[in-house]
């Protein structure tokens, strides 16, 4: 098997970093965010950081598979608190612009970058798991996750949803 | 009053989380790396080994340890004579293509120096190389270390050993001798 150029743990690393980009923009958006979120996303990052520290212990005990899986999850979590705070700008404060602004400056290029360097991590490994399912999962894992993080955060969300819906069908 | 509006002020939050971001990410990274630096050490086949020599059955010998070990148990030192075992082991270099430095060295020895006056051990290769134990009678003279030999690709050497004891030795006395062969990669 061909050496790794990138190791399991460059995703931990790589949400490390989504996670404190998140924090400077909330922070900078925090006349329309919870003043607490900047805070938790550098707490977020801490725990990264942690878990970077910590791993380095364990390279021998977890193997190669292992340590891609528990990495990719941190990545997967930072990817879905981007698309949730993309899903509470354009719902739940109903700022469509901000929201398109976010998706197009930060949502796709962090989730284009993460399927680059995932496809590549997976292409230097042999791909032991089909290469396109594996970047479609990413993908729909992070939509998925970063909806249910609104939903949990904000239960009235949906049925805001709803009614919208309800009126543009009346119209 | 003023300095708590200076802590809340937008610039003041941002730029403290910029600066902690920037610790955290650093220090991130500089982790990565060490990791990153991490060896990754494969266990390998040696490509230098031991060989029965053509006179392997004369000097006892029993190669062991996935050719990595051998022992001599029947050679014979007799008096005032001295004895060759031209061929009893050879060293092999089982790479095709490259070649590597081999030297000898002395590991340990045991027997009385009255009965022996030499034990040598030569590695045949084309720069020769020796440990030379020799006894005055009393005391053993252990050799030191070698110097390097170069062993070539897909061929192997012979180690040559020498024994003659005391004019006055009586049969059945022994020494033992343990000799390493180091193997520069």
């Amino acid at each position: 098997m061909a050496d790794p150029a990138i190791l399991p743990e460059f995703f931990a690393l790589l949400s490390v970093d989504i996670f404190l980009l998140l924090s400077l923009l909330t922070c900078l958006l925090d006349d329309r965010l919870p003043k607490a979120v900047p805070y938790i996303y550098q707490i977020a990052a801490l725990i990264g950081f942690g878990h970077l520290l910590v791993s380095k212990d364990f390279l021998l005990i977890f193997g190669d598979y292992m340590r891609f899986w528990y990495n990719f999850f941190l990545l997967i979590v930072a990817l879905a608190n981007i698309v949730a705070v993309n899903v509470y700008l354009a719902v739940e404060k109903k700022l469509w612009a901000l929201a398109k602004a976010w998706a197009g400056a930060v949502t796709f290029p962090v989730t284009v970058i993460s399927v680059f360097f995932v496809s590549n991590y997976s292409f230097l490994q042999g791909a032991e798991f089909p290469l396109l399912l594996l970047q479609i999962g990413l993908v729909v894992s992070a939509i998925v996750m970063g909806v249910s993080i609104s939903l949990f955060l904000s239960p009235d969300l949906l049925s805001k949803f709803r009614r919208r819906k309800e009126v543009t069908q009346w119209k | 009053m003023e300095v708590k509006k200076l802590f809340l002020r937008k610039e003041f939050k941002l730029l403290t989380l910029l600066l902690i971001s920037m610790l955290i990410a650093s220090a991130s990274a500089a982790v990565y790396y060490s990791l990153n630096m991490t060896s990754t050490i494969t266990t390998a086949t040696n490509d230098v080994y031991f060989i029965i020599g053509a006179d392997a059955s004369t000097a006892g010998v029993s190669i062991f340890n996935n050719n990595k070990s051998a022992t001599l148990t029947s050679l014979k030192a007799y008096a005032n004579m001295t004895m060759s075992y031209d061929n009893p082991i050879r060293v092999r270099n089982n790479n095709a293509g490259t070649s590597f430095n081999v030297r000898l060295r002395p590991v340990s020895r045991t027997g009385n120096a009255q009965y022996f006056v030499f034990i040598n051990f030569t590695l045949q290769t084309s720069t020769k190389i020796s440990l030379n134990y020799t006894s005055n009678g009393a005391t053993w003279t252990d050799p030191s270390t070698t110097g390097w030999a170069t062993v070539s690709p897909s061929t192997d050497y012979a180690i040559v050993v020498q024994t003659k004891a005391n004019a006055t030795a009586p049969s059945g006395q022994t020494a033992s001798i343990e000799i390493a062969i180091d193997v520069q990669q």
